[in-house]
């Protein structure tokens, strides 16, 4: 559930991001290409990073134990 | 594959591909050929090919020029070496300064050299007069002092004499002789010369040793220091002297000292004993001294004058100089015509710059008043053309990252277009820490925000680096931040930023919490590592088990775009045979088992199972029929795992067999009629068959094709296993980074902090930024660029990058600072 929903969030976050970089440098449509997949790039990199970091968490088979001087 | 390219596959991006390069023919009427090229250099869009490549420097046409223009250039040197001797600096160039002729400048710099170098010479002999003189006035005071120490002493002694002691001490004895000398004239027959001049303090010595050896002890000599030192005529330099006079008898006596004299660089001066003619001397000669110095002011204050004028013209001049040096080198490229009268230039263009060449070329036309145009026509040429990429100031640091391991071939797919967000993202990867991260982007801010000032001056060469790579490190600093965030580290210090942790202890007296352990009681830590992890005793394994599957994710991911970045270069370029037996084996190979690794560890991950998957990837190919029992993730298991087995064994054939075979065939049957060669080839424009080896017919031989093909396989097949294992050392230097970054913390500034003396912290606080600046921002920075540029360089371009082109070097007059001629 919470993973659905970031996802989405990053989703979204994503297309926002193309359509600033579309409005405020819109040189011609290669260079509109090139920006595009930037961002597309960039926000697969960081959504695949989260992503990886809270699944990993979602079941976990080591649990924290704490140190003694706790 | 000649200049027709595929292309229509995927819609035209920036920077993905070399832009479209031609071969243009440029044919320049003699009189315009100067301005044309002077034109086409402003413009910077024209690479010229040397078309005079087998006569040697001094058989081509413009020879003569290039001296002259070497000559020039050697006079702004000397100008610019006095100028900076006298501390006068040059006027700074305006934008828009009017036209000069060559010819003028060449003019005026012989003029104003010859001037310059006179002046210096006249400063010269006055400066060595002067020094010659001050020196003189040294002795004459010195030998004065001797002479007047002398009498005082003699007339004491006169006195003495009387009372006929002989127990004298040996000087009064041959100081009374100077005072006898005073009054008996000239009937001795010994008589007693004398000579005083200077000698050099560090020879002084061995000066008298010497001169009393070589004199059997018949001299007398006395040396006084003289407290400053003075100004070495010959050398113009301060040296320690001392003032001594000799006195001797004989002639020959005196030839022997003057030898010596000579031979130490002891000047010596004329020194008269009458006490009214010393005086006079003195007086003399301080008057001259004064004179000379007016004089040698006056000549100082023409030649900064002299200096200032050339100073402000100098930066005119000097890229004036360099700007026809550069004209003439590239005019003697061109080859001259039959019939002499114009000049044929070959080059490569831009497509897209043909109507700005063809405008350059009219004014030029236009402007020397010649009454025939230039003439502009595109050859077609089967050498494979410069790469270029027009790249701004923010995609040209990543572009030279990338030419630095090969310039593209021309139009293959640019690895530049995804490093741009790549290499900063697996950077990050390595350096999470959102603190160091902030730190070094306040440190990139201020690079990026005083660029234009930083622009213009010199730096050292570290810091040239860093200013040039100063978006890559924006972008660097940027996702550090990010990954900083979801790693969960300030300065390795975790915050519960986003919600609270997920952990909790068992029970309420949270008595196992140090044997057994907390238990997960909320929702997963919603961004990221979850901050209670920091500190515990099993950190490090959940992390390693973490990162360690996330370097294997992120690493088939790359090498997966690697491979379908081959799929495009082969779909624009048209080759079938690329598509079907590369790129697909090639994807079937890697993904049947490393994708599958992939996919493995995300079910295992999502269903929380306790498979070993070590052992399922060992099994699978050590015993595949066996029963894979608790390392069961996913219902017919075992039967995917055959199936992928069998896939990728089937693959590696597929990449090795049927590329060579296939390429014989497209060789023969390209050239089946190879005998009727087309004759339309030779009647070109005249040089086509003279540019470059364009053999007609390539060779094929098929062992070297198939050993290049076993080769690639090989490579691919067992870089498959090892760059995937490369890709672990984005979890090494992870690791390294936090655990450094924590040893930081808790051992030095926990640690100062802990004896509650203000003392002790400062200090800790200190070396807590020295050890974090040093190690962790600057070594570790550098550590993880190193990392992640092979990491783009190794296991991402050679899926797919062949990088053996040459790049785009146009004629241009954009000097760098420091160029030599």
């Amino acid at each position: 559930m919470g993973f659905l929903i970031t996802t989405l969030i990053f989703l979204v976050v994503g297309i926002i991001a193309s359509l600033c970089v579309r409005i405020c440098c819109n040189r011609g449509p290669s260079t509109n290409l090139l920006h595009l997949t930037l961002v597309i790039t960039a926000t697969i990199c960081c959504w695949m990073m989260w992503a990886i970091v809270y699944i990993a968490q979602m079941n976990p088979l080591i649990v924290p134990i704490l140190s003694e001087t706790e | 594959m000649g200049e027709s390219r595929g292309g229509g596959c995927c819609p035209p991006m920036d920077l993905m591909r070399s832009e479209t390069m031609q071969l243009v023919q440029l044919i320049v009427p003699m009189e315009s050929a100067h301005l044309t090229v002077s034109y086409l250099g402003d413009l910077g869009l024209v690479q010229f090919k040397d078309l005079n490549s087998e006569k040697s420097p001094f058989q081509r046409t413009y020879a003569a020029q290039i001296k002259r223009c070497g000559e020039m250039a050697r006079k702004i040197r000397f100008f610019k070496d006095q100028m900076s001797k006298a501390e006068v600096l040059p006027k700074e160039l305006l934008e828009k300064e009017s036209d000069i002729d060559l010819d003028d400048v060449e003019v005026k710099l012989g003029e104003l050299e010859a001037e310059l170098v006179e002046i210096n010479a006249n400063n010269d002999k006055l400066q060595r007069s002067y020094n010659e003189l001050m020196e003189y006035k040294l002795v004459l005071q010195k030998a004065g002092e001797f002479f007047s120490s002398a009498h005082r002493s003699a007339t004491a002694q006169q006195r003495e004499i009387e009372s006929e002691d002989s127990q004298q001490a040996g000087d009064d004895l041959l100081e009374s002789p100077l005072l006898q000398e005073k009054s008996v004239d000239s009937s001795k027959q010994v008589k007693l010369g004398f000579l005083t001049g200077l000698v050099p303090r560090e020879k002084s010595m061995v000066f008298e040793r010497i001169l009393f050896r070589a004199t059997r002890g018949n001299i007398f000599i006395r040396q006084t220091v003289i407290e400053e030192p003075v100004i070495d005529p010959s050398s113009g330099e301060k040296a320690e002297k001392n003032v001594f006079i000799v006195f001797y008898s004989g002639e020959r006596a005196k030839s022997k000292i003057l030898k010596i004299c000579e031979a130490f660089g002891a000047n010596r001066y004329p020194f008269s004993e009458d006490l009214g003619k010393q005086a006079q001397m003195i007086t003399e000669v301080s008057g001259r001294l004064s004179e000379l110095k007016t004089t040698i002011d006056a000549g100082l204050g023409h030649r900064n004058v002299l200096l200032q004028t050339i100073g402000d013209k100098f930066e005119l001049w000097n890229l004036k100089v360099r700007k026809e040096k550069a004209i003439y080198h590239t005019l003697n490229m061109l080859s001259l015509d039959v019939t002499k009268k114009c000049l044929v230039a070959e080059g490569w263009s831009p497509v897209f710059a043909s109507n700005e060449i063809q405008d350059a070329l009219q004014r030029a036309a236009v402007d020397s008043n010649s009454q025939v145009g230039s003439i502009f026509q595109v050859l077609r040429t089967k050498e494979s053309p410069p790469t270029y990429f027009r790249t701004n100031k923010f995609t040209s640091a990543i572009q030279e990252i990338v030419d630095a391991y090969g310039v593209a071939k021309y139009q293959e797919a640019n690895p530049g277009v995804f490093t741009i967000v790549t290499f900063p993202f697996l950077f990050a990867v390595m350096f999470g820490d959102w603190g160091h991260g902030i730190c070094i982007l306040l440190a990139t801010m201020y690079l990026i925000l005083r660029e234009k000032k930083l622009a213009s001056q010199k730096l050292g060469d570290i810091m040239e680096m860093a200013f040039g790579g100063r978006y890559v490190i924006l972008m660097m600093s940027l996702f550090s931040i990010y990954t900083g965030l979801i790693y969960n580290e300030f300065f390795s210090i975790p915050y519960p930023l986003f919600a609270p942790s997920a952990y909790d202890c068992r029970d309420a007296s949270c008595s196992e919490a140090t044997t057994i352990g907390l238990i997960k009681v909320r929702d997963t830590y919603p961004f990221g590592l979850d901050p209670v992890w920091h500190g515990t005793r099993s950190e490090l394994p959940f992390l390693n088990s973490l990162k360690m599957k996330m370097s294997i994710l992120l690493g088939v991911s790359q090498m997966n775009l690697g491979i379908i970045m081959s799929y495009f270069n082969a779909r624009f370029f048209k080759s079938s045979v690329n598509i079907w037996f590369q790129f697909i084996p090639q994807m079937i190979f890697l993904n049947s088992l490393f994708g599958y690794l992939s996919v493995l560890i995300i079910i295992k991950w999502c269903t929380g199972s306790q498979a070993d998957l070590y052992h399922v990837m060992i099994y699978m190919f050590l015993s595949p029929t066996d029963e894979l029992g608790e390392n069961q993730l996913f219902p017919h298991q075992k039967t995917v795992q055959l199936v992928l087995l069998f896939l990728a064994l089937v693959s590696v054939p597929c990449m090795l067999l049927p590329k060579p075979f296939i390429l014989k065939k497209q060789h023969e049957a390209r050239h089946q009629g190879q005998s009727y060669a087309p004759l339309d080839e030779t009647d070109e424009s005249l040089h086509v068959e003279t540019t470059g080896g364009s053999h007609g017919h390539e060779e094929f031989e098929f062992s070297e094709i198939f050993v290049h093909q076993l080769i690639h396989t090989i490579e691919f097949v067992l870089g498959a296993v090892s760059n995937t294992a490369s890709y672990l050392r984005l979890w090494a230097l992870s690791l390294a980074h936090s655990e450094l970054s924590s040893v930081f913390y808790e051992k030095v500034l926990l640690l100062a902090w802990g004896y509650n003396n203000v003392f002790i912290l400062i200090i800790g606080i200190l070396v807590f930024i020295f050890a974090t600046v040093g190690v962790l921002l600057v070594m570790e920075t550098l550590s993880a660029f190193l990392h992640a540029l092979r990491l783009h360089w190794v296991e991402f371009q050679n899926k797919f990058y062949e990088g053996d082109g040459y790049k785009f070097a146009p004629f241009t007059f954009i000097f760098t600072a420091n160029e030599d001629e």
